[in-house]
């Protein structure tokens, strides 16, 4: 893991700065200045040297805790770490929250009511949803909450109301997938023998299902949550800048946009290194859940 | 008499050989007969390929040229007498744009998946057919993309090359290809151990032969299921990239774009990016539905399952 967050710091760093346009040229500075201004701002922040040695700079003074500022607004970047990174993982967390709470139990009354017209719409919805793009489904949901039904403000942090549409737009695509996924699983643990044994038994069905089946149908759900994880991370990056969510995705397209190199730099890397860590965790959960895997 | 029932003997003989020996050679006829009588993929196939020829001719045939602004008819509504969805904020006929942004998504997603499914088919191959330290280096990449969010790599790529749809095409088909190879590495494995490799390889045949004539053919199938899949997945992606500024640049007309410029104007035209809209998820679904329908018909034992 160490090597690839190396190996990916020196790709990044050296594509920002080899890319079209810099700071110098209309990210950061008035595109319309002067050929003086721009060598002096680029000799200043050290963008004339070559990029081996600028990397090396910027690696010594990440191993002196200094992470650099925006070249945009001059914040430190570990003050924008705190704010963003808080900001990102309330609204992760709460479209998580929204998809399994509404997966699961979705899932699990499909598959008992297999065939029936409640099967049917959870299906129908489930397609649909991972249909619909997320881009267009926020627009959907600010044109009919906020325009027409008052619901504002739209855009912003961090009060509930602003909460909760990039969570539920966050949360669509995931919710979709869980439920298919909750359901098929639920189909062929429902078929097994010991479930027959139960209901053989006399159990009351809803301990069938509730304790025996549903436990044993989570597996799958539960070892993939780690790729969600990671996937929430992408969509993140165009629902935050949708909403104009203050949070680590509309950070890096803004700085990557407008070449805030230390910006986008260091939360790149602070993403790769969660989605990583995310991928981790789900090899970790397949291997608790399937112990045959780890053989393999 | 009996010459017949040994000529029908060596047919059926011969068939079965040939089965084994390419695979599964009326899975294609089989396919289409299958997709005949399920409903939901004929739906999607029959939406798929109505998109795929208006991608096709439509731009040759658009009223208008994409760019061309009338300033003194912005915002006109539909069925506006010549122009048929109406204009935009910049008077351009949406017709015209829609044509062309239908045929940017469906260049881009046909494009993105096809480069993905060759790299990914043959990366496949060499990891299930060698294993070994083949397996391990290619394989531990793969595994090392495919765990990646497209968007964020398409948006780190896109942060190298300047916004385009450049960019989009080679981040979105640099994550998929991995999907591709995941999934002939896993059947290659199955595959390689069946006798009509045995055979091939007792014939002499080199493993370039082997791979390529009598492995391809039977990885093929749920290629092409899972390619239907990730054009889906390409659209949406190139839409979202294109809706945030990082793909298709203005005045070019993508699906996104166009959902973008028209959500400055939600408030009094809806419409601007609701046809869009509405055109993504058609086709969308279309694909989600043949892939679906796709998958039901070659390997029945899913049928139902996610």
């Amino acid at each position: 893991m160490l090597l690839i967050m190396a190996i990916s710091s020196v790709v990044i760093f050296y594509a920002l700065r080899t890319a079209p346009g810099g700071p110098s040229g209309g990210g950061v500075l008035n595109p319309l200045s002067s050929q003086e201004v721009r060598q002096a701002y680029e000799k200043r922040l050290g963008l004339d040297r070559p990029v081996y040695e600028q990397y090396f700079v910027y690696v010594d003074h990440m191993a002196h805790g200094d992470l650099g500022e925006s070249l945009v607004n001059g914040s430190p970047i570990t003050d924008l770490l705190l704010t963003h990174a808080r900001n990102s993982l309330l609204l992760g967390l709460t479209a998580l929250a929204i998809s399994y709470l509404i997966a699961i139990p979705l899932g699990v009354l499909a598959a008992v009511k297999r065939n029936t017209w409640i099967d049917q719409l959870a299906m129908g919805g489930a397609i649909l949803g991972m249909g619909v793009p997320n881009f267009w489904l926020a627009l959907i949901l600010i044109y009919f909450f906020s325009l027409q039904w008052g619901l504002r403000p739209s855009a912003g942090c961090c009060s509930p109301t602003q909460l909760i549409m990039p969570a539920l737009v966050l949360a669509a695509e995931g919710t979709a997938v869980t439920t298919r996924m909750v359901r098929s699983s639920m189909l062929e643990h429902l078929r097994e023998d010991f479930v027959r044994a139960l209901r053989a038994k006399g159990l009351p069905e809803w301990q069938v299902i509730g304790r025996h089946v549903l436990r044993n149908a989570l597996i799958p759900v539960i070892s993939l949550s780690g790729l969600r994880l990671g996937w929430l991370v992408g969509y993140a990056l165009i629902v935050e800048t949708i909403f104009r969510w203050p949070g680590v995705g509309y950070l890096l397209v803004d700085s990557v946009l407008r070449r805030d190199y230390p910006v986008a730099q260091f939360f790149s890397l602070l993403l790769i290194f969660f989605v990583l860590l995310a991928n981790w965790l789900a090899d970790i959960g397949y291997g608790l859940a399937n112990p045959r895997i780890r053989v393999a | 008499m009996a010459d017949r029932v040994v000529i029908d003997e060596r047919a059926t003989w011969e068939a079965s050989a040939e089965a084994l020996w390419t695979g599964r050679p009326r899975r294609l006829s089989d396919a289409w007969y299958g997709l005949s009588r399920n409903k939901l993929a004929l739906a999607g196939s029959v939406v798929v390929v109505f998109f795929t020829l208006v991608a096709a001719v439509g731009p040759f045939v658009a009223p208008y040229d994409y760019a061309r602004q009338v300033l003194s008819d912005t915002l006109l509504p539909p069925l506006s007498p010549g122009h048929l969805l109406g204009t935009d904020a910049l008077g351009r006929d949406v017709l015209s744009r829609l044509l062309l942004g239908i045929r940017i998504s469906i260049a881009v997603g046909l494009g993105t998946t096809a480069i993905a499914l060759i790299v990914g088919t043959v990366f496949g191959m060499l990891a299930g057919y060698y294993r070994g330290w083949v397996d391990t280096i290619i394989n531990g990449f793969v595994e090392l993309v495919w765990g990646f969010p497209l968007i964020l790599i398409a948006v780190l790529l896109i942060g190298a090359m300047g916004p385009g749809l450049v960019g989009v095409v080679l981040a979105v088909g640099f994550v998929n290809w991995a999907g591709f190879a995941r999934i002939v590495r896993g059947e290659i494995f199955a595959l390689r151990e069946k006798e009509f490799v045995a055979a091939a390889r007792a014939l002499g045949k080199s493993d370039l032969e082997i791979m390529f004539r009598h492995l391809l053919p039977n990885v093929v199938g749920s290629a092409l299921v899972m390619g239907s899949y990730y054009i889906a997945i390409a659209i949406i992606a190139e839409a979202g990239l294109s809706f945030i500024g990082m793909g298709a640049q203005p005045p070019l007309p993508s699906l996104g774009q166009m959902i973008n410029e028209g959500s400055g104007y939600i408030l009094e035209n809806q419409r601007l990016s609701t046809i869009p809209g509405v055109v993504i998820v058609l086709l969308v679904l279309g694909l989600n539905v043949l892939g679906d329908g796709l998958r039901d018909i070659l390997d029945p034992r899913l049928k139902g399952s996610v």
